[in-house]
């Protein structure tokens, strides 16, 4: 980790932690130099980062390209089955060993002097070894760097903070609400083919927030569904439902309910029984009657299951997309969209649920398209100079009460739309981008994200 | 949602196969019309000019090895429509609530290298074409330029030529692009 010139920060971050708890957060957080300097020296380099899907590398030296920050990744299966990380960087001056979004290899080769490093990292080829060297470079010494990483229900992530907690514990027991996602069968997800991928003058923080269960938005960027009679729910019913966050650790859910909706309504039958299998009867209390459910881990990692059809006024599938939002720069990202299909289901469920998918998300997602246009355009706006002096509105359930019979972890209001996890989502950041390199990032430092009258 | 036309350009890069010039010409005519209704923005017209079993498709690129099997995804999709999809998106566009495309975009569609072999079926042609499309879009001085081929099966009707099978292989594996809302 980098631990000299540190980044400053800015006056309205600091400001951040009185305006928080009050609901008001600086615009200027949004897209600024000074924010993305900070990100990257205390945020992405101390976070698990999400690098892969497991089904991405199903086999022995199968591999993808993959960023922590601005540092390339190559996430790989070595010919033990062992998936490992490693930095993407020869050790002799530093060039890029792995040229290839995807594919497979035994070893990388640079394309400069020649080092030959085998996918476990290892060194293995030096050119003119007893030569030049004289025997005297220690091999063993001067493999890839390697990255540390962990995986979940399928997911591999990783982080560059030798110190950071197990990422169970950072998960803090959001892995309840990403089984939802994760488990709608005893094998999980797969990716459906490789990530689209396309860039946006857009900061990663607002598609974040807005994945972690921003139900304000639906009926009026996504007005065209109700229009044209894609959804199942009306307008009038849209807000019900459950907004859920960690307190300390950022992650968070928003869970729609329709009155009087079927159980697991919109899951093909046969992903129906598997769900059944792989939740728990909590989890199922709490997903069988959702409509549908958005939600991120914290920093950049969201999924998302809603219904949808390929034409309107159908009762739709539930697919389920996972994105990541990738910072490129200050308020530019890099997008990464996948859709995960149950491993379990026939060729045919996941086809459709791909194309369905298709329709909806993705750079020509008929929502996505719209999403875009608004995160660009505000993102452009909150980079202006007089930003950092304006706060935007994050007053929405400041003085709410958690549910005291939720069945699962972290603390959950009702009804979904609402701000509360968006302030733990924004204290969580506040408190990773104000820790100096070398303190540690204490999740109890973060500002309750309400107050209930006493 | 069965459809029916696939692609029919023959593996690897094809040569020049003898077709009447007036079919040439015909063909070029048509292609030039299409691009006019998308960049005139006359997607009803637009979208009629396809076959009830077409299928437009977008595959995903992936920057691969040279020794690699494919770089045009065979499974993942930017878009993969058929004519009722493509339906639903003109329809979207028409609701007062295509954020995306209020104000539209200004798209310039230029098309050129144009190589026609026959298709499969009696009049079916298998058509290859580069596409350059430009997008500029509010007071931005920022502009977009995709290019790509197309690779179309076109059909003669009754109604004149149309289109049962489109796809649209890009040049880029990750997009300059925000967003998708207008057609490629």
């Amino acid at each position: 980790m980098q631990t000299v010139n540190t980044a400053s920060v800015p006056e309205f971050v600091q400001r951040m932690w009185h305006t928080l708890p009050e609901g008001r957060v600086p615009a200027k957080i949004f897209n600024d130099p000074a924010v993305y300097e900070l990100e990257k020296e205390r945020l992405f380099s101390r976070a698990w980062c999400f690098l892969a899907h497991e089904s991405e590398v199903p086999h022995p030296g199968d591999y993808v390209l993959r960023w922590i920050g601005d540092n390339s990744i190559i996430v790989v299966r070595d010919e033990h089955g062992e998936i490992r990380a490693h930095h993407n960087r020869c050790t002799h001056r530093g060039n890029q060993v792995c040229k290839a979004e995807m594919g497979n290899a035994s070893h990388f080769r640079c394309s400069y002097h020649g080092w030959t490093f085998k996918n476990t990292g290892d060194l293995i080829g030096v050119p003119y070894y007893r030569e030049v060297y004289r025997e005297s470079l220690r091999k063993e010494e001067w493999g890839l760097k390697p990255v540390r990483i962990d995986t979940y229900a399928g997911l591999i992530f990783g982080t560059l903070d030798p110190e950071a907690e197990p990422l169970d514990e950072y998960l803090g027991g959001f892995q309840f609400y990403l089984d939802f996602f994760l488990k709608p069968g005893p094998n999980g997800t797969e990716a459906y083919g490789p990530p689209e991928r396309w860039v946006a003058d857009t900061d990663w923080k607002f598609c974040a927030e807005n994945f972690g269960g921003d139900g304000y938005h639906t009926p009026v960027t996504h007005q065209f569904g109700f229009q044209l009679g894609f959804y199942p729910s009306s307008g009038k019913t849209h807000f019900m439902g459950y907004a859920v966050h960690i307190p300390g650790r950022g992650h968070l859910i928003g869970i729609g309910h329709t009155p009087g909706l079927p159980p697991f309504v919109g899951f093909p039958e046969e992903v129906v029984e598997g769900m059944q299998q792989a939740l728990s009867p909590e989890q199922i209390e709490v997903f069988s009657p959702a409509r549908m459910s958005v939600g991120t881990v914290f920093p950049n990692l969201s999924f998302l299951i809603q219904p949808f059809s390929l034409t309107p006024k159908q009762p739709g599938l539930k697919f389920c997309t996972m994105r990541l939002w990738h910072p490129r720069g200050p308020g530019k990202i890099e997008m990464f969209s996948w859709c995960l299909v149950p491993k379990d289901a026939p060729q045919s469920v996941k086809d459709e649920l791909y194309r369905i998918y298709n329709l909806a998300f993705g750079p020509a997602g008929t929502f996505e398209q719209d999403d875009f246009e608004n995160w660009t355009n505000l993102s452009r706006q909150n980079g202006a100079s007089s930003a950092a002096d304006f706060d935007l509105a994050y007053f929405q359930g400041l003085d709410w009460e958690p549910l005291k019979d939720h069945p699962g972890p972290g603390l959950a209001f009702t009804p979904y739309v609402t701000e509360i996890g968006f302030r733990n989502l924004w204290g969580t950041w506040l408190n990773y981008v104000s820790t100096p390199p070398g303190e540690r990032v204490d999740p109890s430092r973060v500002p309750p994200a309400f107050h209930p009258p006493q | 949602m069965e459809t029916g036309a696939q692609p029919r350009t023959p593996p690897g890069v094809p040569r020049t196969a003898e077709i009447p010039p007036e079919v040439r010409e015909s063909i070029t005519d048509f292609l030039y019309y299409e691009a006019d209704l998308l960049d005139e923005r006359h997607y009803e017209e637009w979208v009629e000019l396809f076959t009830d079993d077409a299928r437009y498709e977008v595959p995903v690129r992936v920057t691969r090895e040279k020794k690699a099997e494919w770089d045009v995804s065979p499974t993942a999709r930017i878009i993969d429509d058929s004519k009722e999809m493509l339906q639903v998106r003109v329809a979207r566009l028409n609701t007062e609530y295509a954020w995306a495309e209020d104000p539209p975009s200004r798209v310039r569609h230029f098309i050129t290298n144009i190589r026609i072999h026959p298709g499969d079926t009696e009049g079916e042609y298998a058509v290859r074409y580069n596409v350059l499309i430009y997008r500029s879009r509010g007071e931005l001085p920022r502009y977009e330029v995709l290019s790509g081929q197309r690779r179309d099966v076109l059909r003669e009707t009754p109604d004149g030529w149309r289109i049962a099978y489109r796809q649209v292989i890009l040049d880029q594996s990750v997009l300059a692009t925000y967003n998708l809302s207008y057609f490629v």
